[in-house]
């Protein structure tokens, strides 16, 4: 046995004004789950309190909580010392009870045809993982988007795909999930980070029926400018800067070589932050390649189901770096390393900017007197799993305060087709912002650093643009030094 | 009680698990049809934590015939035969069912239901989805219940039926902030599942509790074999909190051996023909063997490997445990699992008719709640096939059946209303109740029974009956009224080992030595309610 002390939210609405945490210390032995740590409290310490649990193994979705903040099944998730144990963000009932109840009462049951047709293997392959869902709701927990404009959520457009592909159901389902929000879909990835069940809904789900809703004409009017844009020109945005395309020596001795995905934004948009980088890079002693040939990874029209020519631009941007031998393609473009990380199968390796340089090692940078807060890409964080690296190298130039890693509504074609949302999760990113008191936003992703920028009133800043203004005021102070 | 109070429907359906749906899916079409769930309808209850399959001849090669000699021969030939030939003859017609409302069972390359094998059966029969087959049935069947006119109350425990003079007529419950709900019905099925949460170690969800058992029997109905408990061979065993958790006969289906801690296959000596295979009574009883004999792994199992099977095999067939077991860090691909016992399935219940009809009027069960079935040991994929055969059954039968001059009775409301009152004024915890019963039970009525030890369990039983049970709150309240029912279930089933002196089945009683075997023996159903208790002589020609 040992001794866990744990926080647990406590409310119940008709009583209290407002929740408050109650801490407990409560024996459970080695390899228990959260469920068991209260189980414990309520069996030795308080039986008021409220928790929903059932089959406690993992199957029925009733006992899912947020752990320190992530939705997790209290049955499957191991306890930890210290954690804190709160409900779903969904209406709460009372303490860790949340209504389910008419969410899962929402999600629209199959209409059998009048003619019944068996599926097919194939079409069981396709809907067992569309299957295992369980409705514990974690998705829904986690979902940004619906909370800030009328989205069904995650596991509806799960459902809808579901309905969609078996030939047994009758109806469009495709424009039922259209009118739902299909298109409200932000791709943060974050329902599919916290789904017990590892159903990937961004991509399995909501890309296919976005793929689907193209091939009905559905397809709202300025995702297919972008679409057009990329078919006409290779590129995603048109040009408002001028473009830099070469190969760039470092000052000093070659660590490392790769070739530069640069994507449409860093390209064209936001070339001087590009430029920043490869400043680093250089000084860094990384030789970096940089291919004419590449066009758009192709991600804006994956994610929002516009794929007919996908297959030639990713032909195209496999080949230039494959003709030049290139054996790691390095990205900075959070959306573009995602995309060739997971859509492309590449014969080379792909990082992002983030891992190249903590690969590496870098030279130490001045300390600037700033406090920053970092943004989270959705397509960096889950996309690729990268956590650490950004802020090991962020906390060399200034001091960081964390915020919650929340999608800041640029990804998923969201704000170019549902401004409005982009807007409203843009505003949340204020708050948080605020919240911190940090000096500046440091962020990875040229999306969200462009859509940042307009909704707090401090400077957002790319980790590469910051290691230079690190570098530039160490070479300032050695400078000064040598003239005293 | 203002009648403005009760709630009034043609049919009551009790328990939303996979025999509950399906009888309010059949009912709702005779009749205003309210289903009552002490969880959330869909998530409650064992089906849909239900792994392995769903038993159903679906072949030429295969025979109704041959599942009807599998289920008798599994069931020590105390199953009764007309329920048997029910269940086998309709369990495809309703697995037909399932797939016309989208079920996504796996199929084979001839778009045929795909089936496997399964202990004890002569024909791999056991339809499937993966390992989560309850699950796939179960939302399935709530798509279904949706799209019907059922009335679904969540969150809602039933605590006792309401009685007309002998005539079943509703039943009184408590919501989630412990009000008194009653219920008026002019017909109620109890499809309340099972009860093996009376044991330490157990595969049953929160809803296992035994209070159909309970239930039923305070209302006068009989209750047959309840000394037949079926201990599923192999329940994991770590971590210790969550001791107990199934792991699917699927795993043994899929080619899974099982090995002491010396390495033997140790089927060999039980079974050598059906090794693994065998039926769940037999290798239960061989694993318990082994570890008594200090043959067990380092947590208190034996070992269960499957590291032999391609890796594909294992995370298409079996993708639940892969994730449960990762989940407490062991890779199932790479490493054996660590198993033992756990109370599964009860297979006693409450006496029926075919028709579902229980002893008193105005009352129906279906699936686990049922005795009859499946007689002293339940082969692997026949409950599943159960809750939909009897489950329909009793929703028909429920509905059909016509509108009853009944009145909710006073006094019996009164009474409950003070037992309710008594648990607010009460002194003991609950929860160490449950934990004394538990114990008992898996000390005293476990796999190895003797008269002694029996006699010892329901002593204890009787003196918990006796503590006065405390409601920290009223929504507290339906603990007790829970816990109350588990200690009437646990008495049942110990009166029904004592009652049954002989070993058949999954009963197996140490200080008996008898001249029989199972389809030679002298004794038919054990049955137990308030007006009697005994058991049965066979009749032979």
């Amino acid at each position: 046995m040992k001794e866990f002390t744990v926080r647990v939210f406590r409310f119940d609405p008709e009583y209290d004004e407002k929740p408050h945490f109650q801490t407990y210390s409560v024996q459970v032995s080695e390899g228990a789950r959260v469920l068991h740590v209260l189980h414990a409290i309520h069996d030795e310490h308080d039986p008021t309190l409220s928790y929903r649990y059932c089959c406690a193994s993992g199957q029925c979705g009733s006992c899912a909580v947020r752990v320190n903040g992530e939705p997790v099944l209290a049955c499957m998730e191991e306890a930890r010392d210290g954690m804190t144990v709160e409900p779903l963000d969904l209406p709460v009932t009372k303490d860790l009870v949340v209504d389910l109840e008419p969410y899962i009462a929402s999600l629209h049951p199959l209409v059998p045809a009048p003619e019944f047709r068996m599926p097919t293997p194939g079409e069981v392959e396709e809907l067992k993982p569309l299957r295992s869902c369980i409705e514990c709701l974690a998705c829904v927990s986690a979902c940004p988007a619906l909370k800030v404009i009328d989205f069904a959520g995650p596991t509806a457009m799960r459902q809808e795909l579901r309905l969609q592909l078996d030939p047994r159901d009758q109806q469009d389902r495709v424009t039922e999930a259209v009118g739902e929000g299909l298109f409200t879909c932000t791709s943060c990835q974050a329902c599919w980070k916290v789904c017990p069940k590892d159903i990937q809904i961004p991509g399995k789900a909501i890309e296919k029926l976005r793929a689907l809703a193209n091939k009905k004409g559905l397809t709202l009017p300025r995702h297919q400018d972008v679409a057009k844009l990329v078919k006409d020109t290779g590129r995603s945005v048109v040009r408002t800067e001028t473009t830099f395309l070469e190969v760039l020596e470092p000052y000093g001795e070659v660590k490392g070589t790769v070739g530069f995905f640069v994507g449409c934004m860093y390209n064209l948009r936001l070339p001087q932050t590009a430029l920043d980088a490869m400043e680093v890079l250089r000084r860094n002693g990384i030789r970096v390649i940089i291919p004419k040939e590449q066009v758009c990874c192709g991600s804006p029209l994956i994610r929002t189901g516009q794929i007919d020519f996908l297959d030639t631009i990713k032909r195209r941007n496999i080949d230039a770096f494959v003709f030049r031998n290139i054996d790691t393609v390095l990205t900075m473009c959070a959306g573009c390393g995602s995309t060739l990380k997971h859509d492309y199968k590449t014969p080379f390796k792909i990082m992002d900017i983030n891992e190249v340089l903590t690969k590496y090692g870098i030279e130490p940078p001045a300390r600037l007197p700033l406090k920053a807060t970092y943004h989270d890409p959705c397509h960096l964080l889950r996309g690729q799993g990268i956590k650490i690296q950004p802020r090991e190298l962020i906390t060399q130039v200034v001091d960081l305060i964390e915020m919650p890693a929340i999608c800041c509504g640029s990804g998923g074609g969201v704000k170019s087709g549902v401004p409005d949302e982009a807007a409203a999760l843009g505003e949340k990113r204020r708050e948080e912002i605020n919240r911190t008191g940090a000096d500046i936003v440091i962020s990875s992703c040229p999306f969200c650093e462009y859509h940042i920028r307009e909704h707090t009133d401090k400077p957002v800043k790319n980790v590469t643009t910051l290691l230079l203004e690190g570098y530039r005021e160490k070479d300032r102070r050695a400078k000064e030094q040598k003239s005293c | 009680m203002r009648s403005d109070d009760v709630l009034l429907c043609h049919v009551l359906v009790i328990g939303s698990g996979g025999a509950g749906v399906r009888a309010a899916i059949e009912a709702s079409q005779y009749g205003e049809t309210l289903l009552v769930s002490k969880t959330i309808a869909g998530k409650g209850g064992c089906t849909t934590m239900a792994e392995g399959g769903y038993n159903a001849v679906l072949r030429e090669s295969d025979s109704c015939d041959v599942h009807f000699e599998d289920t008798m021969k599994g069931g020590a030939y105390l199953n009764d035969n007309e329920l048997v030939q029910i269940l086998v003859k309709e369990a495809p017609e309703r697995m037909n069912d399932l797939l016309r409302w989208g079920a996504v069972f796996d199929v084979t390359t001839e778009c045929e239901v795909a089936q496997r094998p399964f202990g004890g059966q002569r024909f791999p029969r056991t339809c499937y989805a993966g390992d989560r087959t309850g699950h796939e049935m179960m939302m399935t069947l709530v798509d279904r219940l949706d799209s019907t006119g059922v009335g679904v109350h969540n969150e809602i425990t039933i605590i006792d039926l309401l009685k007309d003079g002998d005539t079943v007529c509703g039943a009184a419950a408590l919501d989630r902030k412990g009000e008194l709900v009653l219920i008026k019905a002019d017909s109620t099925v109890v499809a309340t599942g099972g009860g093996t949460k009376v044991y330490d170690i157990s595969t049953n969800s929160s809803s296992g509790t035994g209070d159909g058992y309970a239930i039923g029997y305070r209302a006068g109905a009989e209750l047959i074999d309840m000394e037949q408990i079926q201990f599923h061979p192999t329940g994991a065993v770590y971590p210790y909190d969550a001791r107990g958790r199934l792991v699917t006969e699927a795993v043994r289906g899929e080619g899974g051996v099982l090995k002491n801690s010396l390495g033997e296959r140790f089927m060999s000596a039980y079974d050598p023909e059906r090794m693994e295979l065998s039926t769940r009574d037999v290798v239960a009883r061989a694993i318990a063997t082994e570890i008594l004999e200090g043959k067990g792994t380092p947590h208190g199992g034996v070992y269960l490997d499957v590291t032999h099977l391609p890796r594909s095999q294992i995370e298409a067939r079996l993708p639940v445990m892969l994730e449960q077991f990762l989940k407490f860090g062991v890779d199932i691909r790479t490493e054996p699992m660590e198993v033992a016992p756990t109370a599964h399935h009860i297979m006693g219940g409450l006496r029926i008719t075919p028709q579902c009809e229980t002893t008193i009027p105005g009352l129906y069960a279906c699936g686990e709640v049922t005795g009859g079935v499946h007689g002293a040991n339940r082969l692997g994929g026949n409950a599943l096939a159960d809750t939909q055969v009897f489950g329909k059954r009793a929703g028909e039968a429920a509905g059909k059946a016509g509108t009853r001059q009944v009145c909710i009775d006073n006094a019996q409301v009164d009474t409950i209303r003070s037992t309710l009152d008594n648990y607010l004024k009460g002194d003991t915890n609950p929860s160490h109740v449950i934990r004394s019963l538990q114990t008992a039970m898996w000390e005293g009525a476990g796999i190895f029974r003797t008269a002694p030890d029996l006699e010892k369990a329901l002593g204890i039983i009787s003196h918990l009956s006796t503590i006065r049970l405390k409601a920290a709150s009223p929504e507290n309240l339906a603990e007790c009224c829970i816990v109350r029912n588990m200690l009437l279930t646990a008495s049942l089933i110990v009166r029904g080992a004592l009652l049954r002196k002989e070993s058949r089945g999954a009963h197996v009683r140490k200080d008996v030595t008898q001249a029989w075997d199972p389809s030679s023996s002298p004794y038919r159903h054990t049955y137990l309610s308030e007006s009697r208790e005994g058991i049965e002589k066979e009749v032979r020609e």
